[in-house]
């Protein structure tokens, strides 16, 4: 394929979701601002107010009354974007199980921020961590050329008719919400075609005529009724299905895109960094991947084996893509940047832990808790964490699983 | 699984129903049920007539004045003079009182008792019932008798009012001055009552020229509304020497121009009292009012004391006469000084005399105005009790077999509204009466609504509308020009708006508007629940700025 012509732009995170908002065709913004989440919609509010966009913009008084009316819209058909941050995603939670048990494919970006209290409003992943059995499909991203691109897919992503599932495009909050990089972005038509229309299942009404599956009041349905334990259990083995089905779609787009773009990002579920060889590794999410890239590089320029897995879609969880990624390695870091209160180690050291139960080659692995309240973790902290990795594979003894990063012990 | 319960790949997804949702009548998970009614106004039910003012404004705000008017009329027969005199209890009582400023509902009322006066002269305008035959002696043509006698005519019977003085009127004609209740008002209310065919006779009296069994004998049943014009005693020595207010009224009524003396007196914190006062001013006199107690228990219209204030009526309160004498062609009153003791039965505080703080006053001449007793001289003996009052069922206004009182005649002295509210009352209970029926008193009135109660977040704060006033130098000269002029149109329907609507449906749509189930639709003017739909949630009655939903456990 011809390589597109792509304009370099210089944006923030939040700036580029607003750009890929503005190019994806979307009917209805509703939103209410958070920091670090703002930006995206003030900067889409001057689209709006410049007659850029006809996108609906509806300012409402709660994160919870946005995501309703993103819902609402979605229901009788329309594309419908928000984003959100910390306590507004925390507000939001009753909509988010509302929404995916809909099946609406609302896209929400998530600029990622701790939750209160104390208060902090800077990066960590507590927020949509919170979040993570609610529904939703979640993809965290690396950097705001990742940003860009991943809320173009996310669209497609959602309105497939095997998924209908709405999605979060997680981006770290400061770390990439307010740092300026290089971004390339495609012309306005391309991503239009791209997107396309959104497409709606077709279904049969109580009149016996095929119709769309909207609210409309021409094919009258009711959606959201009351199912009770009689049925209730079947439409979440329904959501469970669509999610399954996420893993190829969330494959399929990205292949997709990164033809057109020439952009990827490993295979879409996971992006695997020198990991062929590797006898240790670091699991993270996120823009901490870019980090640890350069210390692996490093080490990489010593003759050490290392290695990285960044797992980009968190829901679904790419077990099948873990397991392989990981077969390799003798011993294994997972990063966590929220905690898990009470449980054995963060969400994402749970996850992998439990995918590598079924690992032919059972490596050592342990958890970084790291990063909470914005907390900065730097290139010396991963080193030593691949410092730990290869003295775990020396003593064959893993002393501590479960381990802090920087924190003042 | 039973074979019609589908597994999950059968079903459609996210539990969509295939049919509308008007298939579910979701009305039966309601416990509570909302209702739409009409509560009892603070106005209306500080209203002696119950005048219903919420629908009276409701027909003003959708431009039916002629039918706001008839509103009136079914309590009150004579708006054009209420509107005027009424010490309007109803905008004291006015829930508005505590958002910002009460309704001006004095202003509305008189201008639909005008907008309705030109044509009530004219033919037709009274629907009067089929004639009865039956036939009804008014005694007294004063509010209370014109009130009872427009119903009872109203009905069908034929009414003769008997009155003693040349015009009917009572105090309408005889007390009240032309500058409160311009007299051709009162003549157009007359004249109207004449055109739907009550027969008035003037010049009569009960009693003297006419006896009172023949009365009863030849009429199918009586009202004695007679009124209370009986000066009251002040009991001092040297009472001769003072002059009676309601006297000097009734002369200045008939033309009289000219003040007693220089310098007067009147004895009194009524609303005669004060009448009197302002007239010896507008005649040229220095006039005092002595009133044994303060201001503040003047019984008089508050609005009356001041604007006699500010014709410069002087006031000398905490001060009772207890002897007048006459000394070089001059009263002198000998005073003593009061102090307020504990509150009586009415609530005011009574008055209590301070020994040793006598003091002399001198005047020209000293009017009497402390109150008036009913004059029962004329009536049979078996119809009083004792102490000279007639005897009567207060709630039925029944005296005897076919005879029946209302008025000041059985209340003492009271306002016109009381009167006009006992007049209509009474005929009631003659019209149940002619019929052979057990005579009912009326059910009271429920609670009126509270304040607290009303949706206030719904309405904006706006000035009551400015009445325009003579101002006191020109009603000085001007004797019989009326000092309250009327408002326009354009403010009536101003204050309409302004009106709270307490407990009355303003049909402003918001429990349509607010119904997450849409069951609550306007249909012609009126608000519909579809109660197969109502799940009682009951956001209506909350968001109801009138008060005028209510929930109620269904089934009740």
């Amino acid at each position: 394929m011809k390589a597109l012509k792509q304009k370099m732009l210089a944006l923030n995170g939040d700036e580029a979701v607003a750009y890929a908002i503005k190019q994806s065709d979307v009917d209805i913004v509703a939103a209410y601002p958070i920091t670090p989440q703002t930006i995206i919609v003030e900067k889409f509010s001057e689209y709006v107010a410049n007659g850029e966009v006809e996108t609906e913009f509806v300012c409402t008084e709660s994160e919870h009354s946005a995501l309703t009316a993103c819902l609402t819209a979605s229901l009788v058909g329309a594309r419908a974007f928000t984003a959100s941050a910390s306590a507004g995603l925390a507000l939001m939670h009753e909509m988010l199980f509302v929404t995916s048990g809909c099946r609406a494919p609302v896209v929400m970006a998530i600029a990622n921020r701790a939750l209160s209290a104390p208060l902090n409003i800077h990066g960590d992943q507590s927020d949509t961590m919170a979040q993570r059995d609610s529904g939703w499909i979640q993809i965290y991203v690396e950097n705001a050329q990742e940003v860009y691109d991943s809320v173009i897919q996310a669209f497609r992503i959602a309105e497939n008719l095997e998924v209908l599932l709405p999605a979060m495009v997680c981006l770290d909050g400061f770390t990439l919400s307010h740092t300026l990089e290089n971004v390339n972005v495609l012309p306005d038509e391309v991503v239009k075609k791209f997107v396309g229309t959104r497409q709606l299942p077709k279904v049969l009404t109580h009149e016996g005529k095929t119709a769309a599956f909207k609210l409309d009041p021409e094919n009258p349905m009711t959606m959201g009724p009351i199912a009770l334990p009689n049925y209730y259990f079947e439409f979440k083995r329904q959501q469970e299905e669509a999610m399954r089905n996420a893993l190829d779609v969330i494959k399929q787009m990205h292949d997709e895109y990164a033809e057109m773009s020439g952009r990827s990002y490993g295979n879409g579920l996971v992006e695997k960094y020198h990991l062929e060889d590797a006898e240790i590794a670091i699991v993270c999410l996120g823009s901490t991947a870019g980090t640890v890239k350069t210390v692996v590089d490093e080490l990489r320029a010593e003759k050490i084996k290392a290695g990285l897995l960044r797992i980009r879609a968190f829901r679904p969880i790419p077990v099948k893509e873990i397991i392989e990624a990981l077969e390799n390695v003798k011993a294994v870091a997972v990063m966590d940047r929220a905690m898990s209160f009470g449980g054995n180690g963060g969400p994402v050291y749970n996850e992998v832990r439990h995918a590598l139960y079924d690992s032919p080659t059972h490596p050592y692995i342990v958890n970084y808790i790291y990063g909470l309240g914005g907390r900065d973790t730097n290139s010396s902290q991963i080193h030593d964490i691949y410092k730990d990795l290869q003295e775990i594979i020396q003593t064959q003894h893993v002393e501590e699983p479960i381990k802090y990063v920087g924190l003042r012990e | 699984m039973t074979q019609k319960e589908k597994s999950w790949k059968e079903i459609p997804i996210a539990g969509v129903c295939w049919k509308p949702s008007t298939q579910y009548p979701t009305g039966d998970w309601r416990t509570l049920k909302p209702l739409w009614v009409e509560l009892v106004s603070p106005c209306t039910f500080n209203c002696p007539a119950w005048n219903n003012i919420p629908r009276c404004f409701k027909n003003i705000r959708d431009g039916k004045l002629a039918e706001a008017a008839e509103v009136f009329l079914e309590t009150n027969p004579f708006p054009s003079i209420t509107g005027r005199v009424c010490p309007h209890l109803c905008e004291q009582h006015c829930n508005r009182n505590e958002y910002d400023e009460a309704i001006s509902i004095r202003s509305i009322e008189c201008f639909l008792g005008e907008l309705v006066l030109e044509k009530k002269t004219g033919s037709e305008f009274y629907s009067v019932s089929p004639e009865t035959e039956k036939k009804i002696a008014v005694v007294g043509a004063g509010p209370a008798g014109l009130s009872a006698a427009c119903y009872l005519r109203k009905a069908g019977h034929k009414v003769a009012v008997f009155e003693k003085e040349e015009k009917p009127g009572g105090t309408l004609t005889y007390g009240i001055p032309a500058y409160r209740l311009p007299k051709q008002i009162v003549d157009k209310e007359i004249a109207a009552l004449t055109k739907m065919g009550v027969e008035i006779k003037t010049s009569i009296t009960v009693g003297v020229d006419i006896k009172f069994d023949h009365i009863q004998k030849e009429f199918d049943a009586v009202l004695l509304a007679t009124g209370a014009l009986k000066e009251r005693d002040i009991r001092i020595p040297g009472e001769e020497l003072l002059m009676s207010g309601l006297d000097f009224l009734k002369k200045v009524n008939e033309g009289l121009r000219e003040a007693p003396g220089k310098d007067v007196a009147v004895i009194g914190g009524g609303n005669v009292a004060v009448d009197v006062a302002r007239i010896l001013k507008r005649l040229g006199a220095i006039s005092t009012i002595l009133y044994r107690r303060t201001e503040k228990e003047m019984p008089a219209v508050s609005e009356e004391i001041d604007k006699a204030k500010e014709d410069g009526v002087k006031f000398n309160f905490l001060t009772q006469p207890v002897e007048a004498s006459k000394k070089n062609g001059k009263i002198v009153l000998k005073c003593i000084r009061i102090r307020l003791g504990e509150p009586d039965a009415t609530g005011r505080r009574r008055p209590v005399p301070i020994e040793g703080s006598e003091f002399t006053l001198e005047f020209d001449a000293v009017i009497k105005a402390v109150g008036e007793i009913p004059d029962t001289t004329w009536i049979p003996k078996e119809f009083l009790n004792e102490k000279g009052w007639i005897k009567v069922d207060r709630s039925t206004y029944l005296v005897a077999e076919n005879v029946f009182a209302a008025g000041d005649l059985t209340s003492g002295p009271a306002t016109v509204i009381e009167a006009i509210a006992a007049g209509r009352k009474a005929a009631k209970s003659i019209n149940q009466y002619l019929k052979g029926e057990e005579i009912k008193p009326e059910t009271p009135l429920e609670e009126p609504v509270k304040f607290e109660e009303m949706n206030i977040a719904y309405y904006e704060t706006a000035e009551r509308v400015k009445t325009p006033e003579l101002p006191p130098q020109d009603r000085m000269k001007m004797f019989d020009a009326e000092e309250v002029l009327g408002i326009s149109l354009g403010d009536v329907k101003k204050e309409a708006e302004r009106c709270f609507s307490c407990g009355y449906c303003r049909v402003c749509e918001l429990c349509s508007i607010f119904c997450p189930d849409s069951a609550v639709r306007l249909n012609n003017d009126e608000i519909e629940c579809n109660y197969d739909f109502c799940k009682g949630c009951g956001i209506c009655a909350n968001e109801c700025p009138c008060r005028a939903v209510i929930m109620q456990m269904d089934g009740e």
